[in-house]
């Protein structure tokens, strides 16, 4: 067992290969065959990955594969090979959670649709190319796995293609993201020119003998290059769309696993192959490109009236908290970061999973036909409520563990270095934090309280197997609030730990004595900084006494709340009547697009902006995303120099 | 020599990227794509070039022989263009299949039409 256990990499990559094709041949008839070859497929696979867990997180060893036992010869990597530390099994095991949750989840919810042989193809081979991608420890096996990522995500995209808008979707994502791999193979090109290797370890290793030109191009078409995997602003254009038009199961695969695959990406280029984040200026580069990922993010949120469409803007924003926090160059920014987006890929995947239940039940997302419908599927509500208040940061949930780290991180480099810009950033983290709680009392509101409109008063609650994932997600967001300091301890502080020791990654996949042999150098060994002061018990005594008094008001409020509207007719409208009629004001459904219609209006010209940005056009999606890799480029050389 | 490869791989990299961008036709965006991937292919197997080497291939009785293998081109871009090469056809056959089914279900090819989703 002991000995078979470093075969576990690859065979749990190889295994969902493996399921993709016998469900195109088996599956294609029979639901029974692509039901188990589906589930059994993802179970094996993350066991395996679950198995590593003691070796990589509890011993700390670093695990490597050469495939076909072709390790190095003469100090040169000439196959290529697989290498497991905690930064990657920390992302791989995001990766299986998300896709065994997603997989239950579809058993129910994609059982109208047609062609689903080649749906359990398409979604076996995007979780395969992920796991790949985080697992590999060489790059241009790094860049095929990206590109079978982007296939199969743009397929999944368009596989409900009577759905409104998936097929345009579709083909935007499709375009923006092949000038991403486009610029990410040529940087690829770039550095084997270079270093005469593709071995990540070894690259690491020759780069440290200093950035020629042309390793500087290669990092500014990289960085741009999983900055669009990532979906940054302004790479991020397709994934509001994709996430929209794409079925439940598969948005939560994109937010959950597929935008955190550029995350990682992003995080091995800068810090383990080129180590470049010792410079400032290039952190700083990276902060304001998450910043204003978030912001622009939450913004465009708050714009929409389409459920999934304002969760696909939120899960932009995430991310660009993910980012900010990793650039700050800091052990606990490092943590922060990945914390955040482990707590991204729970909350989201739950709030996605909730958003595909009320599809299913009420048939559609659309936020202004919505409402009410809290009497109907009570449990769905509750795990969306779970989900909201972990994205808005309320304690004691797990967004606000992370956010607690990520505003920790950044205001403690603004006491340090004195500079204005950090005290910018914190601000902003807190404000974006405070309009993603607005835009969730906007959705809970439009959606799950206030009146019932007629049509949607046969819905029914979701069946048990499409609860069951949200149930796990859900006591996932609530014990990394109440347990964050264990998984401080277990998870985050390994994998920030292997963020800032890249000779331990050179080390054990080229042999002992490489990384000091090239001259890599350690970060000093900082301990993790003790998180903050506030303790998760007490806050949660005082949110059920909030509640309890919430309670009370309304069990001693008016009973007449909730009663299912007549029609939707226009001219006995009760929410019109308080404004204009003067008569005793009914009680009345506030639509989603009518509440924070004050503050929207305060902002219209930025939204008109805003908005105008997003055209649908993919031409303008593509300029913007050519412009902002030209721009990233100019400034990564400006940092380097041209020497 | 090699200069003439390398600056007609960004010509066509450029180029592509600017009918990407310009052009309103879904297929001649498809073509654009498809044009930035030659490019890139280009620089990728000019990367691995040496003027005047041989092809990397020997058998073992050359190298017993004493045929010794000092001067030949790189095999690895060969095989990542190769790969690369790939990939790219898979990328366009599923751009153009998705192109005639939007043609299909807005009757039209024209990106300033099909921008249902916006805002």
């Amino acid at each position: 067992m002991k000995e078979f256990i470093v075969h576990f990499p690859v065979l749990a990559v190889m295994v969902l290969f493996l399921g993709a094709f016998l469900a195109e041949i088996f599956g294609f008839r029979s639901r029974i065959a692509r039901r188990v070859i589906l589930l059994s497929c993802v179970s094996v696979s993350a066991a395996m990955i679950f198995a590593l867990i003691p070796a990589v997180f509890l011993r700390g060893e670093v695990l490597t594969y050469w495939m076909g036992a072709w390790e190095p010869a003469a100090g040169y990597a000439i196959g290529i090979g697989y290498e497991i530390d905690a930064l990657g099994l920390f992302f791989a095991l995001l990766v299986v959670t998300t896709f065994c949750l997603s997989a239950v989840y579809s058993l129910r919810y994609m059982e109208r649709d047609r062609h689903l042989g080649h749906y359990t193809t398409l979604f076996l081979m995007l979780c395969g190319s992920v796991l790949g991608l985080v697992l590999t420890g060489d790059i241009f096996n790094l860049f095929v796995m990206v590109e079978i990522m982007t296939f199969a995500a743009v397929a999944l995209t368009a596989f409900r293609g009577s759905s409104h808008g998936a097929l345009e979707a579709a083909f935007k994502y499709l375009v923006i993201g092949s000038i991403g791999s486009g610029m990410t193979l040529s940087g690829i090109a770039l550095l084997y020119l270079q270093c005469h290797t593709l071995n990540m370890a070894q690259l690491s290793a020759v780069l440290s003998g200093g950035l020629t030109p042309a390793s500087v191009f290669a990092l500014g078409l990289m960085t741009a290059g999983f900055g669009v995997k990532a979906f940054l602003v302004p790479f991020h254009t397709p994934a509001a769309d994709a996430y929209t038009a794409a079925p439940s199961s598969v948005s939560m695969v994109f937010s959950g696993m597929v935008n955190k695959a550029g995350v990682y990406g992003l995080i091995r280029l800068v810090y383990t192959v080129f180590r470049a984040m010792d410079r400032e200026s290039l952190q700083i580069t990276l902060i304001v490109l998450g910043t204003v990922t978030m912001f622009a993010g939450v913004t465009m949120a708050l714009a929409q009236h389409d459920f999934k469409r304002l969760l696909a803007f939120h899960s932009i924003s995430q991310i660009g908290y993910v980012i900010t926090a990793v650039s700050l160059g800091t052990v606990l920014g490092v943590s922060g970061g990945l914390f955040h987006a482990m707590n991204h890929t729970l909350f989201k995947g739950l709030l996605f999973l909730c958003a595909g239940a009320v599809y299913y039940a009420a048939g559609t997302t659309d936020l202004d036909r919505l409402g009410g419908l809290s009497k109907k599927m009570p449990h769905t509500t509750a795990f969306f409520l779970i989900g909201a208040f972990s994205i808005a940061g309320l304690p004691p949930f797990n967004g606000f563990a992370s956010k607690w780290f990520i505003y920790q991180a950044a205001w403690s480099r603004a006491v340090s270095t004195g500079n204005f810009f950090y005290t910018v950033v914190t601000v902003t983290a807190v404000i974006v934090s405070v309009m993603t709680l607005a835009s969730f009392i906007k959705v809970t509101q439009a959606v799950f309280f206030g009146q019932l409109p007629a049509q949607l008063s046969q819905v029914r609650e979701v069946p048990l197997t499409m609860r069951i994932p949200m149930a796990v997600l859900s006591l996932g967001c609530l014990a990394g609030g109440l347990f964050y300091p264990f998984v401080s301890e277990t998870l985050l502080a390994p994998a920030a730990k292997a963020v800032f020791t890249p000779s331990v990654y050179i080390d054990a996949m080229m042999g002992a004595g490489t990384a000091q042999a090239a001259g890599v150098t350690d970060a000093a060994a900082a301990a993790l900084a003790v998180p903050g002061t506030w303790d998760p018990v007490l806050w949660l005594i005082l949110l059920v006494i909030v509640l309890l008094a919430f309670f009370l008001v309304i069990l001693t409020g008016e009973k007449t709340r909730g009663a299912v509207l007549d029609d939707g007719g226009q001219e006995d409208d009760g929410r019109y009547a308080t404004f204009f009629g003067g008569e005793r004001a009914l009680p009345s459904h506030v639509s989603g697009s009518d509440l924070f219609w004050g503050f929207r209006k305060n902002w219209d010209g930025y939204f008109r902006i805003a908005q105008g940005l997003h055209s649908g056009r993919v031409n303008d999606y593509a300029s913007y995303a050519v412009i902002g890799a030209v721009v990233l480029i100019i400034v990564i050389f400006l940092i380097f120099g041209f020497r | 020599m090699m200069t003439v490869n390398y600056l007609t791989a960004a010509v066509l990299i450029v180029l592509g990227l600017y009918c990407v961008i310009s052009q309103k036709h879904l297929i001649k965006i498809v073509l654009g794509l498809g044009i930035t991937d030659y490019g890139i292919n280009l620089l990728i197997v000019s990367i691995g070039f040496n003027l005047g080497g041989t092809a990397p291939i020997y058998t073992l009785s050359d190298l017993m022989n004493g045929v010794s293998p000092v001067y030949f081109v790189d095999p690895i871009p060969q095989a990542l263009t190769l790969t690369s090469i790939v990939i790219g056809a898979c990328v366009d056959a599923m751009a153009l299949a998705l192109v005639i089914m939007i043609h299909r279900k807005y009757k039209t090819v024209d990106a300033d039409e099909v921008r249902r989703l916006q805002g």
